[in-house]
């Protein structure tokens, strides 16, 4: 299951960095997304899995499809010239942080340890809700103000004349 | 070789290693890739993988709720990044009528 839902997630993924069509992209995006809800299921975390198709493959992703249909630009626009130095700078660093965490996770100790120690049971939303409204009720009604925030400042910069 | 075998069984390192891969090919899709809205989504593919490597630490770690707690507090800074982030888009598409972020090179007209 876990090798599944990891080849969802990175095929959508590469999909999404090779296409051309941006609305077929943003699909792609959703393709994703739902492979990550499925890792999370399988992390026994079925909280996270709902919130993760809510708000990502549905919200988010709805979102950006609007606005893609609403520029009309279905097509990355020609270049206006070619930066093959700057291509392959980027292939370079990308390939070398590739390689140095590769080489950190396959021999680090201490997440072999981790791996060894018995499992937990599933988190559950009572779990979470004591939680959040125990210790971090502070952090919550700030993170509502700013939802709060982002929704004014959208549409104040959509507006045309305000 | 017990790396390899607890990779393709979904151990930790498993899970980190989808992490790290989605989070390179987000990073490529910023890099590499000139309309902004692809950038966009590469971005939050990044932030996908930040979030998977954070659950995965919480489970392994035995189960600790804090880390959904924060999964929940990244999920609400994500969902405000995304709105702004779309309306500064149609704002420059406005302005410049492309979302190539090669042309949008000057900071006046």
């Amino acid at each position: 299951m876990f090798l599944i839902f990891a080849l969802i997630t990175l095929a959508g993924a590469v999909a999404l960095a090779l296409q051309r069509n941006l609305v077929v992209a943003g699909l792609c995006l959703v393709l994703s997304f739902t492979g990550v809800a499925g890792l999370f299921l399988l992390l026994a975390n079925p909280v996270a899995a709902a919130l993760q198709i809510i708000v990502y493959s549905g919200a988010i992703v709805v979102l950006l499809l609007f606005v893609i249909m609403l520029l009309n630009e279905h097509q990355e626009e020609a270049a206006v010239q070619a930066r093959p130095l700057q291509r392959w700078v980027s292939v370079a660093v990308i390939l070398a942080l590739g390689a140095g965490v590769l080489k950190l996770v396959a021999g680090s100790p201490l997440l072999r340890r981790l791996d060894a120690a018995p499992l937990p049971a599933v988190l559950t939303l009572g779990s979470l809700g004591d939680a959040l409204f125990s210790e971090h009720l502070l952090a919550f009604e700030v993170a509502g103000l700013l939802l709060l925030a982002a929704m004014v400042s959208a549409v104040a910069l959509v507006k045309r004349d305000l | 070789m017990t790396t390899l075998s607890s990779i393709l069984a979904g151990g930790l390192q498993g899970y980190i290693l989808v992490a790290l891969l989605l989070f390179l090919i987000g990073l490529g899709t910023v890099l590499c890739r000139r309309s902004i809205l692809l950038q966009f989504m590469g971005v939050e593919l990044m932030l996908n993988a930040a979030n998977v490597a954070l659950l995965a630490f919480a489970r392994f770690r035995g189960g600790d709720v804090q880390g959904l707690v924060f999964y929940l507090f990244i999920i609400a800074v994500a969902a405000c990044e995304a709105s702004v982030g779309l309306g500064l888009v149609v704002g420059l598409y406005r302005h410049r009528h492309s979302t190539d972020t090669d042309r949008a090179d000057a900071l006046r007209q």
